[in-house]
């Protein structure tokens, strides 16, 4: 006990040494330039705020942190000193931890068991449990953050707050390892909870100030400024700014987030003609399913709808119901007139609906399979006479597309994976093009991990699809991205349509409208 | 049944009440009391004291078997090497106790010595798991035919009766009702629990089933502890083996054709998940006694034995089934 | 590979680093290498060895493993395992022996389908079910074995009148033995109709991404069933060889070819995981490991160490052609 007094007491000495500061930090994926050089200071006892828009390098950098992400150039120091982190275990050692976003415990363990798990101390003496130690340990853990949750409860019948307290328990428990001020990493902490939970949430993190810093990450900006004493921005792998948080407004953040490229009509509005159709191509009326209920919504042939929402709105669970991907329990769905068979996704295709899924490398491409081969694979009458594939047949018609879609590869017979992110969704687009029968097109996240570059072209492509008849529903990336896109927003909260409002060029709503409606 | 939080506070209000815990934990207990009615009216040869005093023994080896296996599927993995393994460590303990073949006459030493060959063989399957990343269904696989293939090598033709008076004596000596081998198979159970409840070895490998990659994130380096719970699960077989030596009073290669899936269909019946982090020793050994009287049932009201492995492999496929049926999604990827 | 060759210049390299590595190139030719180095081998060590005769008598040991291995190859290009097939293939035996007197001729196709049924019910099982491939054929297994054994009442069927079997023992030229033609004729079958049809894209898309490829509306579950189907039918075919050869049928007779099955797949180089590898790697798999079992005691090692020589080719085999990146987790 008396080594932490002394060890706190020492470094609070010095109060100028930023407890954590990064200088130059690069960091390469394939295709991609995740971390360009980002610059970061964490000062002591402060809470330092992270934004940026999806893809501007915040979790690689923060992975950085923590030592899972092994960054190509840069260096890091702690408290002063130059620091190589390889693993977790080296950053908890240097006192740097992160709550995760998606929450890291385990769940048939007990809430003690999480909080020392991987440094039990005395809760474990020759490989044997000391339940009664492991209590008392975990409970010195949550006296620290005033936490009444039971040590020995079982993770998974804690509520989701409970278990992020349980999550900031055992990070704030790399104090007693390093013996040092810790440095705690809150990644989107606020996404899933509830406001009042939120509140709570806040009063813990200004508490933690006390006696660790922390750096906080939340795409709110209204709650980054409200908990946080500074603000750095990044932006597409750079650091671009800072702002002291006081007198601080959202707009001057989100202007630093998205930078110059509004001006230049990043969303080719010019492109966008209005839809005059009358009858709309896709009715849905009545759907539910488990995570959302009484669904109605219209798309025009030609009208791009965005759906937002916050996470567990429901909206990704309506997008892939609507391919057959999900199982409803209830509504009618028709296309055209006709009532859409939601049993499989061979039914949807059939009816000529596509769906470009979030997850391009897991749910959206098969890797190690050719461009050609990746972009007939919905369509195989595309490529074949009768029963029979037609080699010639398939060659040229994916050739065509790759050049009307000037899709960047050496051959179609490149495997997918080895083209770069922006390519590889525009054969994933190319596989609902080929057949010439597509009529509805969902879109869930499409320019998710896209450099800015091969989102306009995304954009632009949605844009031509639109103009040619093509119903589209879009879940964006991001509000400004749903806002400069859609012709109509349908917005959803707690697995309903809230609200819907029009989106014509010229009378676009504000993101924060929008907010006002998710919440 | 496996966290201690469940006999703790019973009465502290939960947020979210899980009725389907229970009724996964008390549904194997009451199969094994509801079969094991209905064959007692069935058959009056079936409730007899001497057939019961049967089905007890013939659930040790099993038993024992599965106390093993099941730290395996709590970690998600699965174990197909007992066969192998088995065969080796009969072979072994009938060569080193008193037997026909040689001089040898180690007794329990050699009995110790056929659980650690066992102990080395898991230690192999679970070195191949971690080392060359190669699944374990498949590093078990070839594990087990290493063991036959060993096994086969001690045979060399000629089968190794044992005379060792301790040994043999497993099988046949009694203590209140039970023979010895079943008293081994009790200690073995309460041992796999101490393990499961006590220790770092048993906790992590619940914990590896429950959520692998965060106890990477947490910093703790799971690959020792997945050799740690295959040379485990090795030396229950092992034990496994030599108990079948006992019983049948020679070495023999095939001493544990079958067990693999049996203890399969014993840890699933009792509520062992396959993807992991579920379940426990004693669900098991509920499992195993369901497994044993069904089988033993079945016999008694006049089914042919052959049917036995049928029997298992229907229940084992029904068991998953309706552990996997309340969770699954529609585009789920099943290998 | 799956695409048609027609050969264009490559163009700028606009493309992400990396094409196949040196040792994935090396391992693609894995199978070759062995069996070209082991019919060397053998032959130093028995010169008598590389004679027609005895090329004859292996390539006819080879054959029901050829068309077991192959079978199953597909359900592994799908991303699952089949651990039945042995049992299925000497459930086929007892069927083929107790049907013969009655059906004749007929009894061939009848065995195959009958075992083409119950590999679909197994893939069914599977697929609607959602239970892991390897649990359902495990179960499928001894479900087999039960049936074998009740059947056959766990004896001997021995086979009197082999005259509607006995082509199969003939000699194609009196060199090739009949049976080693029919399993190059169902492999070439089975692939030709994968290479043109989009059964092929269906296939790999499947194994290497099963996800992906429902979401691109890819029959996936008719797939699957379908690979079941065709390695039970695979199975039974081996079953018509194997009592061809030793006139009788057993609730046990190919029981030990399971190891040799798997090991041919995997020393082939079709990776477990799904998506990679060919039939014709497991044609390849089953002569290097039939090779082995007629070589190991030519070379004068003891037949014991046949089962822990496919112990360990199994492991190493998988270890060298696991896909990696798919699975990150290995369980």
């Amino acid at each position: 006990m008396s080594i932490e007094v002394e060890s706190q007491a020492a470094a609070s000495v010095p109060a100028r040494v930023p407890a954590l500061e990064v200088k130059g930090l690069v960091k390469h994926y394939p295709g991609v330039k995740a971390l360009d050089g980002v610059d970061l200071v964490v000062h002591q006892n402060e809470v330092l705020g992270l934004a940026g828009e999806n893809g501007a390098g915040k979790s690689t950098l923060l992975k950085a942190l923590v030592g899972l992400v092994k960054p190509d150039a840069g260096e890091i120091y702690v408290r002063g000193e130059k620091v190589k982190l390889r693993s977790v275990d080296d950053a908890a050692v240097q006192g740097i931890g992160m709550v995760f976003q998606e929450q890291s415990l385990v769940p048939n363990l007990t809430a003690a068991e999480n909080i020392v798990l991987g440094s039990e101390g005395a809760g474990v003496k020759a490989g044997l449990y000391r339940w009664s130690e492991m209590r008392r340990l975990a409970q010195e853990q949550f006296d620290k953050i005033g936490s009444h949750i039971d040590p020995l409860a079982r993770t998974d019948t804690l509520s989701f707050a409970d278990r992020q307290m349980v999550e900031i328990a055992k990070v704030l428990r790399i104090e007693q390892r390093s013996q040092h001020p810790p440095v705690i990493i809150l990644d989107e902490p606020t996404s899933v909870l509830e406001s009042k939970e939120i509140e709570t949430l806040f009063t813990q993190v200004r508490r933690l100030r006390e006696f660790a810093s922390v750096v906080f990450v939340s795409h709110r900006l209204d709650e980054v400024l409200d908990v946080c004493d500074r603000v750095a921005v990044l932006r597409s792998g750079q650091s671009v700014g800072e702002v002291q948080t006081e007198g601080a407004q959202p707009a001057d953040l989100h202007k630093m987030m998205i930078g110059s490229t509004g001006s230049d009509d990043h969303y080719h509005e010019g492109l966008a003609q209005p839809s005059e159709e009358e009858r709309p191509r896709l009715t849905v009326r009545g759907l539910s399913a488990k995570t959302f209920r009484d669904v109605n919504l219209d798309v025009h042939a030609g009208e791009i709808v965005a759906v937002v929402g916050v996470h567990g709105s429901g909206r990704e669970d309506v997008c892939r119901a609507l391919f057959g991907a999900e199982p409803t329990t209830a509504g009618e769905v028709t296309l055209d007139g006709k009532k859409l068979d939601l049993s499989g996704t061979r039914a949807a295709c059939a009816a000529g609906v596509g769906y470009v899924p979030a997850e391009r490398k897991i749910e959206g491409m098969v890797g190690p399979m050719s461009v050609a081969d990746n972009m007939t694979l919905a369509k195989q009458k595309s490529r074949c006479n009768g029963p029979l594939v037609v080699p010639t047949k398939q060659a040229t018609l994916v050739d065509r597309w790759i050049e009307r879609l000037s899709i960047r590869t050496p051959n179609r017979t490149t495997a997918i994976q080895r083209l770069s992110g922006g390519n590889q969704q525009k054969v994933v687009l190319a596989r609902w093009l080929v057949g010439n029968d597509i009529r509805l097109l969902l879109l869930d996240h499409p320019t998710r991990g896209l450099d800015i570059g091969a989102r306009s072209e995304v954009y632009r492509l949605m844009r031509e699809l639109a103009n040619n008849g093509v119903a589209t529903v879009l879940l964006a990336d991001s509000l400004e991205e749903a806002i400069g896109m859609a012709d109509r927003i349908i917005v959803m909260s707690d697995g309903k349509v809230a609200s819907e409002m029009p989106c014509r060029t010229g009378a676009k709503p504000t993101p924060l409208d929008l907010v006002k409606e998710m919440v | 049944m496996t966290s201690p939080a469940e006999d703790v506070d019973v009465a502290a209000a939960r947020p979210q009440p899980r009725r389907g815990v229970s009724l996964r934990d008390a549904g194997p207990p009451i199969a094994l009391v509801v079969v094991f009615l209905v064959f007692a009216a069935l058959s009056s040869q079936f409730r007899s004291i001497e057939n019961i005093q049967n089905i007890l023994d013939a659930a040790a080896v099993l038993g024992v078997v599965t106390c093993g296996i099941t730290f395996v599927l709590m970690m998600g993995s699965i174990d197909l090497s007992s066969p192998g393994v088995m065969g080796a460590s009969a072979l072994a303990v009938a060569l080193l106790v008193q037997n026909n073949r040689n001089d040898n006459d180690f007794g329990l030493l050699g009995v110790a010595l056929a659980v650690a060959l066992g102990a080395a063989l898991g230690a192999l399957s679970g070195s191949a798991l971690v080392l060359l990343k190669v699944p374990s269904f498949m590093t078990t696989l070839g594990v087990s035919a290493i063991g036959l293939g060993i096994a086969t090598l001690m045979f060399s033709g000629v089968q190794p009766n044992i005379s060792d008076e301790m040994l043999g004596s497993w099988a046949t000596e009694r203590l209140i009702g039970l023979s010895y081998l079943t008293w081994i198979a009790i200690g073995c159970i309460l041992l796999g629990w101490l393990i499961q409840r006590y220790t770092r070895l048993g906790r992590y490998a619940f914990a590896i089933g429950g959520a692998e990659e965060v106890l990477s994130l947490s910093g703790v380096k799971v690959a020792p502890y997945k050799v740690a719970v295959f040379t485990l699960a090795g030396a229950f077989y092992g034990l496994g083996g030599v108990m079948v030596t006992s019983q049948l009073g020679a070495g023999l290669v095939q001493a544990g054709d079958g067990y693999d899936f049996s203890a399969i269909t014993a840890a699933v019946v009792g509520g062992t998940l396959l993807i992991g982090g579920r379940g426990g020793v004693l669900h098991s050994a509920v499992g195993v006694l369901l497994i044993v009287v069904l089988t033993n049932g079945l016999v008694q009201i006049g089914v042919s034995p052959y049917w036995q492995g049928g029997v298992q492999g229907f229940i084992v496929v029904a068991a998953v089934a309706a552990a996997v049926i309340p969770q699954r999604r529609r585009n789920q990827v099943v290998k | 590979m799956t695409s048609p060759v027609v050969a264009r210049p490559a163009a700028e390299p606009t493309v992400v680093k990396g094409g196949p590595s040196l040792s994935a190139r090396v391992t693609s030719f894995m199978p070759v290498i062995a069996l070209v180095v082991l019919l060397a081998a053998l032959t130093i060590a028995d010169p008598g060895f590389f004679t027609q005769r005895s090329l004859t008598a292996a390539s006819m040991t080879a054959a029901p493993l050829i068309v077991m291995a192959v079978g199953a190859t597909l359900v592994v290009l799908c991303g699952g395992i089949d651990l039945s097939i042995a049992a299925m293939a000497s459930l086929s035996t007892v069927f083929l022996a107790l049907w013969l007197p009655s059906l004749g001729a007929l009894s061939t196709p009848a065995v195959i389908a009958a075992a083409a049924a119950f590999g679909a019910v197994q893939g069914v099982l599977h697929v609607v079910l959602r239970i892991p491939s390897f649990i359902v054929t495990l179960g499928g297994m001894s479900v087999f074995s039960a049936i074998a054994l009740v059947v056959s009442d766990a004896g001997t069927v021995p086979v009197t009148d082999n005259s509607t079997l006995n082509w199969l023992t003939l000699y194609l030229g009196g060199i090739v033995p009949m049976s080693v033609v029919v399993a190059l004729l169902v492999v070439t079958g089975i692939w030709v109709i994968m290479r043109f049809t989009p059964i092929q894209s269906w296939i790999t898309a499947t194994g290497y991404s099963e996800s992906a490829a429902r979401l691109a509306g890819s029959p996936v579950d008719y797939v699957k069933i379908g690979a079941f189907c065709v390695s039970g039918a695979c199975a039974g075919l081996a079953a018509v060889m194997l009592v061809s050869r030793n006139f009788s049928g057993n609730p046990s007779m190919a029981d030990n070819l399971l190891l040799p099955a798997v090991a041919a797949i995997v020393v082939g180089g079709t990776a477990i995981t799904g998506g990679h590898g060919s039939v014709w790697r497991s044609v390849a798999g089953a002569l290097v490991v039939t090779l082995l079992r007629v070589g190991l005691p030519i070379v004068g090692v003891p037949s014991a160490w046949e089962q822990i020589l496919y112990g360990a080719i199994i492991v190493a085999a998988v270890a060298l052609t696991l896909d990696r990146s798919k699975v990150l987790i290995i369980k």
